[in-house]
Order: structure tokens, then sequence, then C-alpha cells
């Protein structure tokens, strides 16, 4: 597979090997912390403001958000510092781009950089056990959506979109279950959109978690990006069939068979999640409008397409 | 609907206009959503709206809808109606 180039991917024992070099320190989602401590014989820090000085390697352990502040805080403070990036669950592939989704005082910031990139990315498909399925469909529709919208950006050039082809094939073919596959694919998804932008999915996801904190979806868990995306994904892939032939025409052109795209896509759908984030969508959805992702979307976004995401079939 | 009018309500969409802000004469430096961004946006709307693509050069030398019309009537696409 042509993927683009992204950080070698490692597993626990070659990062235990570089760990031992010295001066390592771990910081970790705390559900995870004292295994990957154990595992990985380096101590922990609670924060990235605890990374000693003389620290010349770090690892961080945990989901996109956690990995985005580990990249921009090396790249802002620590340049020196061997960053390892361990995601602990797949979907947002962080772990393998140079763009960084930042919250600030609850703005999404977006920064591309290539000095983002970790040194490493390790995959320890251990930490998807115990996964809840509504956690996994979430981090599929993120993988999915990263694919996708890059295969479908205005910005993509014919060889990046064949790459990117590849890789949706690829996702498509995984099971819905935590196959450790799915970090590989999630995280050339990534890499590869990354250099062409996304789309509409993104756009609204956004816009919309920091808007839905403190709400939970049906299975308690939280709206999250990951959640959003894959809530959005089929609506967002019947909004540009309905107002384009790009999809249909790119599709056949690369091979890529849309009966199984949006029979995947429904699966990661749930209507009473979704009427629950419509409120919050009608009432942003100039923001959404404005977001830098919609605006490399596939088709053009209009204001009155918002009926479009409210019509009684999505609810 | 003519292709004016098509064009019209293309920009008010993309760059989150008011109807009352559109002219033929609106420049790119008086719209703040008319970026690097919007010129992506403004390039796929007239693909679909007109069948035309772009080329980037064309796209990022727009400098008004002037600039549109005169290169959508150079490849064809008549703005004479109304």
């Amino acid at each position: 597979m042509r993927f683009p180039e992204h950080p070698a991917r490692w597993n626990v024992e070659q990062l235990r090997g570089e760990l031992a070099r010295g001066d390592a320190f771990l910081w970790s989602l705390e559900r995870f912390r004292e295994r990957a401590t154990e595992r990985l014989g380096v101590p922990s820090v609670a924060g990235l403001s605890e990374v000693p000085a003389s620290a010349r390697r770090l690892v961080v352990l945990g989901g996109g958000a956690m990995i985005d502040e580990a990249k921009v805080w090396r790249r802002e403070t620590r340049p020196d510092l061997w960053l390892a990036a361990l995601p602990s669950l797949f979907g947002s592939g962080a772990e393998a781009s140079p763009v960084a989704v930042l919250n600030r005082d609850g703005v999404k910031k977006i920064e591309v950089d290539e000095r983002l990139l970790p040194d490493v990315r390790v995959v320890w498909p251990e930490l998807l056990e115990d996964l809840p399925p509504a956690r996994l469909r979430a981090a599929a529709g993120d993988a999915l959506s990263h694919a996708l919208e890059g295969f479908l950006s205005p910005l993509a050039d014919e060889e990046l979109r064949g790459s990117l082809a590849e890789i949706l094939a690829g996702l498509l073919a995984l099971p819905l279950a935590p196959d450790p596959d799915w970090f590989e694919a999630s995280a050339a998804a990534c890499a590869a959109q990354s250099r062409a932008g996304v789309g509409l999915v993104h756009g609204i996801a956004h816009q919309l978690e920091g808007r839905l904190a403190g709400e939970r979806d049906g299975a308690g868990f939280a709206f999250g990006h990951a959640k959003l995306c894959s809530l959005f994904l089929a609506p967002v892939l019947a909004f540009d069939r309905a107002h384009s032939p790009k999809l249909a025409e790119l599709a056949v052109l690369h091979g890529i068979d849309l009966a199984v795209l949006e029979t995947r896509a429904w699966q990661l759908f749930d209507g009473e999640d979704y009427s629950r984030c419509l409120p919050a969508l009608e009432a942003n959805w100039r923001a959404v409008l404005l977001d830098p992702c919609t605006r490399t979307n596939s088709v053009l976004v209009r204001p009155q397409h918002l009926a479009f995401f409210t019509e009684e079939r999505f609810r | 609907m003519t292709n004016h009018e098509k064009l019209r309500d293309l920009i008010i969409d993309t760059f989150l206009l008011e109807p009352s802000e559109y002219s033929l004469e609106l420049r790119r430096e008086n719209v703040d959503t008319w970026d690097s961004l919007g010129i992506v946006s403004m390039a796929v709307g007239v693909h679909e709206t007109f069948g035309y693509h772009f080329t980037p050069d064309e796209a990022t030398g727009i400098e008004s809808v002037a600039d549109i019309v005169r290169i959508l009537e150079s490849k064809g696409i008549s703005f004479a109606e109304g």
C-alpha cells in the first residue's frame, strides 16, 4: 500500500528497550497509568509540567487530545525531547499526524506543523481489551471519516486520493471488533488526510464537541469528537451524494464499493443520539459553516442545508 | 434562474453575506470570509453550479465577483441574459 509517510510503528518491547536507555518518563491516562508504568519500566508524571528538565524521553499514553497536547508541548517547550505516542484507542490518528487540534478556552484551534510529529508511534493491542462496543464504534467512525473526507477533499491530488482509497478499502474490510489492525489503518488514514484536509463531518464534530460537554449519549459516554464523527458520517455521506455526483464518480474511479461504505456508516449511526445533537447543530450551524473543515468539504455547504440534517429520516 | 442569479446565490452562501452586500463589484479584500479556504469553497461551488473547475492560478487570482464572471464567460458560460 502506498501510505504516506508517518512515524515508525513500534511495539511495546521496542519501546521498552528504548526507554531502558534512561531519563524516560510516562504521561498516561489515569486508568492505564499503573499498568503502563509496570510494563514500560519508567516512572510516570501526572502532567506535562511535571516532566523533569533532565528527561530525554517521554511516552504519552492517551487519546487524541492528550497526544496532541504532548506534541504541542514538546515543540514549544522541549524540542530536544524524544517523544513516543502510544494511543489508548485507534481512531484519532494523532500519533501519526503533523496536525494538532487544541481546545483553547472552548475554541478549537488546528495547527499543522511537521515538528508536531512524534518520533515513533507505539501499538499496544492489549489496550483494546475490555473496550466497550460503543467506544469502538465511535473510534471506527473517526477513522472512517478521516479516510473518506480526505479522499473526497478538493485539496487532494490524484496520487494522495489513490492512497486514501486504498486506506478506505482497508478500513472497510476490518470487523467492528477490537482488532489491532485498526491502529495501523487509522494511523494511515490520519497521516494521509493531514495532507488534504477533511470535511463536514469534522466541521460538525469540532463545533459541537465542546458545546455538548457534560451531556451523555445512550451508552453513557460523552459526545466526544469520535462519537460525533460516527453519528454524522452517514448523514453527511447522504448529503454529499444528494448534492453532487463527485462521490459516486470518484468511488467508481477508485474501486470503492459505495454500498459497503454506506452500510458501515449506518452501522455506526444511532438515531436517538443523533436527535440529542440536533438542537446544538441548529444553534451552531453558522459556526459549522465557518469551520475550516466544513470549508474543504467536497460539496459546498450552504446555510439552507441545515434542513437536510434535521429531516425526520435521520431521527 | 439566470446565471447571474445563480452566481449571486453562490457568493452569498459561500461567504455568508447579507443579500444587500452582494454586487458585481464586490472585492475579496472587503469580505472577511473570502480567505484561502473561502477560495476552496467558492471553487467547489462554481464547479457544482456551472460545471467549470478553476485552475489553481485562476482561483487564487480572482479579486472580485466581476473576475469570476469574466473567467466563466471566457469558458463559454454566458452572463448576457437579463
